[in-house]
């Protein structure tokens, strides 16, 4: 039995995915002197400190079959809640202002989730809703004022920047290793934990997960809390990093996260996908964004002509190869149970 | 007594509640302020979002069709770039109009053609189109405005051509009556109703529906085209970020039109409907100081409510249907 | 002497006008297989629907170890140890095969232990007795290898009564003498195994007891050593032909409107040949996977065929797409009304008048309303369509009026041939005569069609000829004359003379 038999489409996606971006790390070296620097690191990866977390809250949504397009709106409002209430409590201990965040983008989740699995209104539609709503609570809550990094606390307005280890002249700042140990946390938790598995169970087979008893709507429900915490944490980075928050923060968010884990191998219409696929796919998003800024060759502007032709070309590469491959994995099987006879 | 009985089963209809709902904001409004009837307010109303509104009317076909068409506010963004980076160059500008429709025809088949040849899922494809001519829009014009454009242009989207009646609006109940044909009288209009409920059925009733789709996806991108110019002629300049995020609020309102996100149900009057409860209540909480983010998160909530609020007739109706 | 396992006491149950099974008993010991035959319709799916908890009886009861339990839905009937697998199994493609057993299991903790799990994965493997690797992923699993995860998950749950409907239907002669293999030894290790199949050879292997039932009806029980090919076909069709069953007297000229030789198509169906005549109507005969309607896909155009030929009014064509068959005057009356035959949420004139759209659009493409309603009226006193209007939504219709909303869709095509698939299934006899006698006035009028049907007297009744399939093979063509319900069933099970 050989290994492309054995090998999950998730890996494949994955090496795949990591292959690209090697030969995009590789081509970009070779078209800008000097490319492959400190500042580039450290560039993409405080972007992607962020965009991490969101594309791993909303790969949790799409796993399930649904989508959540009120992310960028729970982002928005974290954010702004988790500073104002630094600001007014500059004493607060860290982890606690994080589980604030936490614990209110998980409310958000609550509605989300309640509104789609419980009321079952189509996902597309509540979310849809519930951006506006939201951001619209944003608006009430802040009484147009906005937070200002001068208000916040050193410790937090320094986490982005914080090296924690130096390697070669690349520093790991904190916010970017906080953010991928909890995207690796929720990896592990989604291919050990026993309840996660059902997610892909409820996304690739809802007719078969009901005859197996499994309780569609508690998981789907679940998906939205947990995208909703996993958002609010996103928000609370938002705040570290750019301090200054006004209504409008976290705008488009919703769209750019579904582009960073549809690259990523996730499936639109659910049960496949990996949330390290996405946080590859967010990595690459970012990585050919940063680069076409400094490629003299053509303008910087064509960083999302190039992006929209990335999502497609990975999207179609990925429907095609898919599908040959399990139809290959089937004619090998059957051409084994021939040769066994 | 059976033309009585048969305006009440209309008033029962979606499209029914949504004229009591319009009727009931408009008289609120109405209350609140002296000139809110006035044809002038009205109208004024209607052409500071006419672009959307026509969008929202191919919007139509492709949520009734069974797809969705998120790259709509980038293509009415890259029509009006395209258009100002060619006067820029010095092209012909009715030559440019001509250009920019033939962008929206390109960009709206490679969207169908995804969908319908490659079989992908129209959400994938149109957010893939939706960053990727948006950044077209951002290659053309970078991060300048342009503007001056001659002057017959700005007066198509900013004076009346007709008495005080503008171009838009012209163009507005020219489409309108055109795509009501089309949809709710036609042969492909059928088609596209059929596609949407059961594309199978479609398929052995012998329906090329992969054609129908390929054709909805084109006129989406050119409808999206002209609005985009329209965009620029009513403001008189453009920048990259032209319409950005105008597809939610098409979407919103085909939607709260009474369109099923999963296809086959939903008609033009029930998305004019829409637009003009959404428009009125704006306007109405913009009379009580209300600000547009909040205007929105109203809209949202009425978005829900659009869905659950059928069910809860649906017993009574059901019941009836069983006789 | 043992309790039974599972026991239907007198069960009764019925879809509104349409009574599925009347007063069905039944008995499930442990440790035997239990395979039960019919024809199709014969209410066997209902019967499974009801022991796994989908339906619950209109009258009469269940029995679980001797005691009354109602199963309330499918989590009742698991928590009872009854499981189900079917044709087409249920698994979960991104996950591996030992997650696909032990998805919804409760008692492996919060963390899966990889360890554990393979080891118990690999333990119910065994014990199903087949080589199959835990670690894959189910996306590449053939159809017998998804079956076996579907049994070690039943198993997985202490199954008592295992339920297999028709597994062998779609999997190749190896697989399903492994698959049999399998139910004798869950038998043997205590589990009841209800086995259901058409293929009769495999009951004689597997089977300890063998139910007959007809007409949701049950009609024998006897242990295999008791029954031959020919009792458990007689018990199968015994039923009194009624009067307006009787055969209608053959319009068909010996003009050739259809000629297919040799027609295949990958490896689903071969060796299709036979000659249609104008005015005659052919019918085929066949049991569930004898790839009936897959050889009028091909016709149609929606997989066309990849060998033989098919010669239609005297020239060669290969169609491949329904709207070249359509043009050349071919259609085809689907048997899945929901899926691929009407749109139920719209008019019924609209579904009328789908496949000739073409025909009353004003050359600028608008409908023709008043024509539309016209055609629709015509066909609602024709084939007395019994509907208020025909505004009305198609789906608030009874089967047997969406049937012939179907009809009148095709008929409205003004076809030379027509196909109609299982044409009479879930509609209430009334409605059924009237659709034999459309399709008797359609070749009368000079019309040929092909009528797939499961339904024995309407075969007898309808068919100028009979062609018989079993597995994608045709097993012959009997004429009219020479039919007998016994010869049809006898050549659809592959059971030829002398043969056991």
């Amino acid at each position: 039995m050989g290994w492309i038999d054995r090998i999950s489409p998730q890996t494949l996606r994955i090496l795949a995915l990591l292959a690209v971006l090697a030969l995009t790390v590789l081509f970009f070296a070779s078209q800008i002197e000097n490319y492959f620097n400190a500042r580039l690191f450290n560039r993409v990866s405080s972007s992607v400190a962020i965009m991490a977390l969101i594309a791993c809250a909303q790969t949790l949504v799409i796993l399930t079959r649904n989508i959540d397009l009120s992310i960028g709106s729970v982002v928005g409002f974290t954010a702004f809640a988790t500073g104002s209430l630094v600001t007014n409590n500059p004493e607060i201990n860290p982890l606690l202002l994080a589980a604030y965040a936490m614990v209110v983008g998980a409310g958000f989740g609550v509605v989300n989730g309640l509104l789609v699995a419980y009321a079952r209104v189509p996902s597309i539609i509540v979310t849809l809703a519930t951006m506006a709503i939201f951001r619209s609570l944003l608006v009430e809550y802040s009484d147009a004022k906005s937070i200002t990094s001068d208000a916040l606390p050193k410790w937090l307005v320094d986490f982005p920047n914080v090296p924690l280890f130096t390697i070669a002249g690349v520093e790991l700042r904190a916010a970017f290793v906080t953010s991928l140990i909890i995207v690796l946390a929720v990896h592990i938790a989604l291919s050990r934990l026993r309840p996660a598995r059902k997610l892909f169970a409820v996304g690739s087979n809802p007719e078969a997960a009901e005859m197996a008893g499994i309780n569609q709507k508690a998981v789907i429900f679940a998906a939205f809390v947990a995208a909703g915490a996993l958002a609010g944490l996103g928000g609370f980075m938002f705040l570290a990093r750019f301090g200054n928050i006004t209504v409008v923060a976290g705008l488009g968010f919703e769209l750019k996260s579904v582009a960073a884990a549809v690259v990523g191998g996730v499936a639109i219409n659910g049960g496949s996908g990996s949330v390290i696929g996405a946080l590859i796919g967010a990595i690459l998003v970012d990585m050919i964004d940063t680069s076409l800024v400094r490629w003299e060759l053509v303008s910087e502007f064509w960083r999302e002509a190039v992006l929209g032709l990335l999502i497609l070309t990975a999207v179609a590469v990925d429907a095609i190869l898919m599908r040959r491959l399990i139809a290959l994995r089937v004619r090998r099987e059957k051409a084994r149970k021939e040769a066994a006879k | 007594m059976n033309a009585l009985k048969a305006g009440l089963v209309k008033l029962q209809s979606w499209e029914g509640f949504l004229l009591v709902v319009l009727i009931f904001i408009i008289l609120m409004n109405a209350s609140l302020t002296d000139n809110f009837l006035s044809v002038g307010n009205q109208m004024n109303l209607f052409m500071l979002s006419i672009e959307k509104i026509i969008v929202a009317l191919v919007m139509t076909f492709v949520i009734i069709n069974a797809e969705i068409d998120l790259s709509v506010g980038s293509m009415m963004g890259l029509s009006a770039c395209a258009f100002g980076w060619m006067f820029q160059q010095g092209v012909d500008p009715v030559l440019a109009i001509g250009i920019c429709l033939l962008i929206g025809l390109v960009g709206g088949f490679i969207n169908g053609w995804f969908v319908a040849r490659v079989g992908l899922p129209s959400l994938v494809v149109t957010l893939a189109t939706l960053i990727g001519y948006r950044g077209l829009a951002r290659v053309l014009v970078e991060d300048r405005g342009i503007g001056d454009f001659p002057q017959w242009f700005n007066d198509l989207g900013q004076k009346g051509l007709i008495g005080p009646v503008p171009f838009g609006l012209i163009a507005f109940v020219i489409l309108f009556i055109g795509l009501y044909v089309v949809l709710q009288r036609s042969g492909f209009g059928r088609k596209t109703y059929v596609i949407g409920t059961n594309r199978e059925v479609a398929d052995f009733a012998g329906i090329d529906t992969g054609r129908v789709k390929i054709v909805i996806f084109v006129m989406s991108g050119l409808v999206s085209a002209f609005a985009g110019l329209l965009f620029a002629a009513r403001v008189g300049a453009v920048r990259g970020d032209v319409a950005n995020g105008f597809e939610l609020d098409i979407i919103t309102m085909v939607l709260l039109g009474g369109v099923s996100i999963f296809g086959g149900t939903g008609t033009l009057v029930g998305t004019l409907l829409a637009i003009l409860i959404v428009l009125n209540l704006r306007n109405g909480m913009a009379l009580l100081n209300i600000t547009g983010h909040i205007q929105t998160g109203v809209v949202g909530l009425l978005l829900i409510a659009s869905v659950l609020v059928p069910r809860i007739k649906l017993p009574t109706v059901k019941a009836k249907e069983v006789t | 002497m043992t309790t039974p396992v599972l026991a239907l006491k007198d069960v009764s149950k019925s879809f509104g006008m349409t009574k599925a099974l009347s007063g069905m008993s039944i008995t499930l010991f442990p440790g035997e297989v239990h395979a039960i035959v019919g024809e199709n319709g014969a209410g066997k799916s209902t019967m499974i629907k009801i022991m796994t908890g989908v339906h619950q009886p209109t009258t009469g009861s269940l029995e679980v170890d001797g005691k009354p339990l109602s199963l309330s839905g499918t989590q009742a009937a698991r928590v009872a140890g009854i499981a189900a697998i079917y044709q087409e199994p249920m698994v979960f493609p991104d996950l591996d095969v030992a997650e696909n057993i032990f998805i919804s299991a409760t008692d492996l903790g919060l963390v899966q232990n990889r360890v554990r799990l393979r080891t118990r994965a690999r333990a119910l493997i065994d014990r199903i007795g087949m080589s199959l690797d835990v670690d894959r992923i189910a996306a590449g699993l053939t159809l017998a290898e998804q079956q076996a995860v579907e049994i070690a998950r039943a198993l997985s749950q202490d199954v008592r009564v295992l339920i297999m409907d028709e597994p062998t239907a779609s999997l190749s002669a190896h697989e399903a003498g492994e698959l049999r293999r399998v139910a004798r030894k869950l038998a043997s290790q205590g589990v009841a195994v209800v086995y259901i199949s058409h293929r009769l050879e495999e009951i004689f292997e597997v089977a300890d007891r063998v139910t007959v039932i007809r007409d949701g009806m049950h009609i024998s029980t006897r242990p295999v050593g008791e029954v031959t090919p020919d009792s458990l076909i007689a018990d199968m069709v015994g039923r009194e032909v009624g009067n307006y069953f009787k055969k209608a007297p053959s319009h068909a000229t010996p003009e050739v409107i259809l000629k297919v030789t040799d027609l295949a198509c990958e490896d689903i169906f071969r060796g299709v040949s036979f000659d249609l005549h104008k005015g005659e109507v052919l019918c085929m005969a066949g049991l569930i996977g004898a790839r009936r309607t897959d050889v009028a896909l091909s016709l149609f155009g929606i997989r066309p065929a990849t060998a033989g030929t098919v010669s239609y009014k005297g020239t060669q064509v290969r169609y491949t797409s329904p709207a070249q068959a359509i043009a050349a005057g071919i259609a085809y009356v689907s048997e899945d009304r929901r899926k691929l035959g009407l749109a139920m949420p719209m008019p019924i004139r609209s579904n009328i008048t789908l496949a000739t759209l073409a025909s009353i659009l004003s050359p600028a493409g608008i409908i023709d309303r008043r024509r539309e309603r016209e055609i629709a009226e015509a066909y609602r006193k024709r084939l007395n369509i019994r509907t208020p209007n025909v505004d009305l939504a198609v789906g608030m219709l009874s089967g047997g009026n969406q049937q012939k909303v179907m009809l009148a869709k095709w008929l409205e095509l003004k076809p030379d041939l027509l196909i109609f698939d299982e044409p009479t299934r879930g509609i209430d006899v009334g409605a059924k005569a009237e659709v034999h006698d459309l399709i008797r006035a359609f070749v009368a009028q000079g019309g040929s069609a092909i009528v797939i049907s499961s339904d024995l007297p309407e075969v007898l009744a309808m068919g100028d000829r009979i062609l018989v399939m079993r597995e994608g093979r045709q097993m012959g063509i009997i004429d009219h004359k020479d039919a007998t319900q016994e010869s049809v069933m006898r050549l659809a099970l592959g059971q030829f003379e002398g043969a056991a």
